[in-house]
């Protein structure tokens, strides 16, 4: 991605042919800045700090199709990654998702991407690319990670059903959890054991509670912990079928 | 000897008389007073004291006190005593040793006391005022001890008292007779020396006789153990501890006795508890099996004299009894007749009962027992609540041959006892229901009032949510029965036709009879159909609003039948003949058709009536397949499976003594398989409802609980129907949690909150 080229001219050394500590270039420097100072810098500020609305939609309108103008699709969020330069599975654009307060996955309403820019002021793809750490880092915040990580549920659940089917828990798991030691095998377990299709809201967030109390060998899982049944039965599962697990103290 | 001395004024009038230059005496003088007391205290020893005059002793020995010498007359006083116990009185008793021993140590113990009472009564104010001002032991005691120390405890003496004693009581025990008197005495002499204390009494004898009895009684019971059967072991134990207990009493310190008891009840109960109880062909169990009440009462008693003695017994008994009922229950052969089953457990109930009451005097540890193992196996048997209402139906139809209304009050109140102690009391429910509404329905209680107080009785023990809907059943026959009676009025006022069909119909209230799966269906003929219609307008112009729907499968009919119109073959009777027959809605579905055809095949009728199959089948089994008397239809070919295409005839050659013929159906007792698979689903069904009612009820109350407190309380408030599984109760938690009833607090995922 080029940077942008104002940042040169403003006077960051270039490495190599530094200035040696002299007058001249340093007035030099000094010249250049201060002969491009009044209107660079307020052709800088005027850039990086303020946000507009006006620019927000316009961009949001790169994005959108005649047919449905007000409405973000899956076209126009593959566009909006490519641009971004992420991942459309990379978590970070679930926090963003986040942010915009958006109902359903893949989409975009202009109410929502609105709200989520003008949170993060951005109006334009740069501004939240410089962004994009800062809300990579949100997620080390165990609250507002858990938050997410409810939101997601709803998030990625078909409207239809009161529950999200197991196959898309199991990716989402992926995207939010891919640390987690247990993850591959609950997913695994969930798939194969026929009876769950589906993992209802109760059991999505206790899963995030499971995978944050108990440890990988279930050392500290507690059979009156009050954990949804089918957390139970994937410990049981777990201890049946992986001979590295110690057995049910 | 006696006694010269006289109570004694104790003023002190000599002091008056002699004046301060008295108030030291010289040695020589103290002396002279010490010699003349010294004497007079060897001449009592001897015996010889009826010369002496105590008020000059009392003088003399006053003197010496007062004039501060007191501690010489002590000393004096000791060395005295103690001269005369060493050098006389031990020397006797050592001669005695193989001669008279207990004799002569009483004679000495006697005259040393004698003479000490009479020593301090001379020193008497000596113990009063030196004695106390220097906390120096009183004369009498001084003596005790002299006489303990140099005599009684001296050596061989000590050893050889200790040996005569116990040698002694262990001829007792052997059977011989000895001097009683002689260790009584020895005894009482060892008390008193403990001067208020039993020490020497304990040490000197008590101990090394409790040892010599433990080490005595414990061969006696080895031996004994081996030799005999638990009941005269026990018979024997009782009388040696009354022997000891006597002995005790009559010659040792009585204080001994519960202390000798106690070691007969180690050395012959306590260690061999467990082999008395388990002795093979005499023990507990043989006892058990061959009804010994009373040896059973004297294990009960003896064994109750030790801290674990009836937990043995009461383990014994639990394990056979419970051997004895899961036999019963798991019988396979025999556990297809629900009436023998549940008689069997009320003979082993009443038999252990009596036990109970005559061997073990109701004591709680038993009666706690047999409860607990009736829980414990009754409900190995999943049958147990069906099999109960069975015989509970037994009892309440008619036809129980020759039991008065006590009789059955009698047995059903046993039957309640079985009752309790099952856990599934919700499937019992289930079963009774049916049970009840076919004897309603079917006219076959023995007597409304047995009915009524039956449920009575399961409305005490369970309360009225069970019992509401039997009653209600009950209700609607009586209601039914006002309405038929109204609509007969009905009828005659309006001549209206009823197609020549006498018709009785019952009203029942779809929430309080037992639900069918499905209605069964079933083409009614049409002078009946046609019939009943006339009631549903009748019915449903009184209660608008309300839908009746037929029941065919619980329904029955009155047939006018003519056979023998057209005699099939000799030796058939020639004149035709009419019965009345009774039969199930569902045969006079079929019978009906044969006035149209001669002959049907299983197929037709199956298309004509659309009866469900397995109705049919049993419907037409009855009819043609039973006993001649029942006989009515003929089946073609005569084999006992029903084929498409086999035929079915009307049987002209049919006889009956009887002008009205019950046809019985072929009635399964107790379900088939598939049938009871069914009522279990429903039990399921229903438990989970009452599980999620229970949560929502606690939660409204409480508002905010934790997990574990919330799965006790259900439990808890469901043991009287079920026992709810923990996984089960989370399950419908987790549900109630999907559906927004509860949610997890978000502070902490294990407590739950009331969502209103």
């Amino acid at each position: 991605m080029p940077r942008s080229s104002k940042r040169t001219r403003s006077g960051a050394p270039t490495s190599g042919n530094d200035v040696l500590p002299g007058a001249t270039s340093i007035d030099e420097h000094h010249h250049h800045k201060r002969s491009r100072n009044s209107s660079l810098r307020r052709h800088l500020k005027a850039e990086d700090t303020s946000f507009s609305v006006k620019k927000c939609l316009s961009w949001f309108k790169e994005y959108t199709s005649v047919s449905e103008p007000d409405v973000l699709g899956p076209e126009g969020m593959e566009k909006f990654c490519a641009d971004l330069g992420v991942d459309p599975e990379n978590v970070v654009m679930l926090v963003i998702a986040y942010k915009m307060g958006a109902k359903q996955m893949g989409f975009f309403t202009q109410e929502e991407w609105l709200k989520g820019l003008t949170e993060l002021q951005c109006d334009n793809v740069h501004k939240l690319q410089n962004k994009l750490d800062y809300l990579r880092n949100l997620l080390n915040d165990p609250h507002i990670f858990k938050a997410i990580y409810r939101y997601s549920y709803d998030f990625a659940r078909d409207k239809e059903q009161r529950s999200l089917d197991t196959e898309v828990a199991g990716a989402l798991l992926g995207v939010l959890l891919p640390r987690w030691a247990l993850r591959a095998a609950l997913c695994e377990f969930i798939a194969r054991e026929r009876r769950y299709r589906v993992v209802n809201r109760d059991q999505w967030c206790n899963i995030l509670e499971f995978s944050r109390t108990v440890d990988a060998h279930l050392a500290s899982y507690d059979a009156d912990g009050a954990w949804p049944v089918m957390l139970d039965e994937f410990v049981e599962w777990l201890r049946a079928n992986d001979s590295s697990m110690p057995p049910a103290s | 000897m006696i006694r010269k001395f006289k109570v004694w004024n104790f003023s002190e009038p000599y002091y008056q008389m002699y004046p301060d230059t008295w108030m030291t005496m010289d040695e020589k003088y103290v002396e002279r007073i010490w010699s003349l007391l010294k004497n007079a205290i060897q001449e009592i020893q001897k015996k010889n004291n009826s010369g002496l005059s105590f008020e000059e002793l009392y003088r003399n020995a006053y003197t010496m006190v007062l004039h501060k010498h007191g501690e010489r007359l002590y000393t004096g006083l000791k060395e005295v005593v103690t001269q005369h116990l060493e050098t006389k009185v031990r020397e006797d008793v050592l001669h005695s040793l193989h001669n008279g021993f207990l004799q002569t140590l009483n004679n000495a113990w006697t005259d040393h006391q004698t003479s000490m009472v009479m020593i301090r009564d001379i020193l008497m104010y000596m113990d009063r005022v030196f004695v106390q001002q220097n906390e120096v032991d009183n004369v009498y005691n001084l003596g005790l001890i002299i006489f303990r120390d140099q005599v009684v405890r001296y050596g061989c003496i000590r050893d050889h008292l200790r040996q005569t004693l116990l040698e002694l009581v262990a001829r007792e025990r052997r059977g011989e007779v000895v001097d009683r008197l002689a260790i009584r005495n020895a005894c009482q002499m060892l008390m008193v020396l403990g001067i208020n204390s039993r020490a020497v009494y304990e040490e000197d004898f008590e101990k090394p006789f409790l040892h010599q009895s433990s080490e005595f009684y414990r061969m006696e019971s080895q031996k004994f153990l081996a030799e005999n059967s638990a009941a005269v072991y026990i018979n024997r134990v009782e009388a040696r501890i009354s022997e000891e207990a006597e002995r005790a009493r009559h010659y040792l310190d009585e204080s001994t006795e519960p202390r000798v008891v106690s070691v007969l009840e180690h050395e012959l109960i306590e260690r061999h508890m467990k082999t008395i109880v388990e002795m093979e062909n005499s023990g507990v169990v043989h006892m058990l099996t061959h009804t010994r009440t009373s040896e059973l009462g004297c294990v009960y008693k003896l064994l109750s004299r030790v801290g674990e003695g009836l937990r043995t017994v009461a383990d014994a008994v639990s394990a056979h009894l419970r051997e004895q009922g899961r036999a019963l229950v798991t019988d396979t052969l025999h556990n297809t007749n629900a009436i023998a089953y549940v008689q069997n457990l009320l003979d082993l109930k009443d038999r252990f009962d009596h036990f109970l009451q005559n061997s073990f005097n109701n004591d709680k540890i038993f009666k706690h027992m047999i409860t607990s193992d009736f829980e414990y196996f009754l409900n190995l048997n999943n049958k147990s609540p069906e099999f109960l209402s069975l015989f509970i139906d037994g009892k309440l139809k008619k036809g129980e041959k020759g039991m008065s209304e006590q009789e059955i009050e009698a047995v059903l109140d046993k039957t309640m006892v079985l009752f309790r102690f099952l856990q599934e009391k919700d499937v019992f429910e289930r079963y009774y229901k049916q049970h009840l509404a076919k004897r309603l329905l079917l006219n076959k209680s023995v007597s409304d009032d047995s009915e009524k107080n039956m449920i009575s009785k399961l409305k005490t023990e369970c309360g009225c949510q069970f019992t509401s809907k039997l009653e209600g059943m009950f209700k609607d026959m009586t209601v039914s029965n006002t309405i038929m009676d109204e609509f007969k009025e009905h009828v005659l006022s309006s001549g209206l036709n009823l197609y020549g069909v006498d018709l009785s119909v019952r009203v029942l209230t779809t929430g309080f009879w037992p639900t069918q799966s499905a209605t069964p269906k079933c083409n009614i003929p049409a002078a009946p159909r046609n019939a009943f219609e006339v009631f549903r307008s009748f019915y449903l112009a009184k209660h608008s609003g309300r839908q009746l729907s037929l029941q065919p499968q619980l329904g029955s009919a009155d047939l006018h039948a003519t056979f023998g119109a057209a005699p099939a073959s000799p030796p058939a009777p020639a004149a035709p003949r009419r019965h009345i027959i009774q039969v199930s809605t569902f045969q006079m579905c079929v019978l009906l058709l044969f006035n149209q055809r001669d002959r049907l095949t299983y197929e037709e009728l199956l298309n004509e009536t659309d009866i469900p199959e397995k109705d049919l089948v049993r419907a037409l089994q009855s009819l043609a397949m039973g006993k001649p008397t029942q006989r009515i239809l003929i089946k073609h070919p005569k084999t006992k499976e029903i084929e498409p295409s086999h035929q079915f005839y009307v049987n002209d050659a049919f006889t009956s003594k009887l002008h009205r013929v019950k046809i019985q159906t072929v009635a399964a007792k107790g379900e088939s398989e598939p049938e009871r698979r069914e009522t279990r689903n429903k039990v399921d069904e229903d438990r989970k409802h009452e599980i999620e009612a229970a949560i929502v009820r606690i939660m409204k109350a409480r508002k905010k609980m934790a997990h574990t407190l919330l799965v006790a309380e259900v439990t808890e408030q469901l043991r009287v129907r079920f026992l709810p599984s923990p996984v089960v109760i989370k399950k419908r938690i987790e549900g109630l949690i999907e559906r927004e009833y509860l949610a997890r607090t978000p502070d902490d995922r294990k407590v739950y909150n009331y969502v209103a």
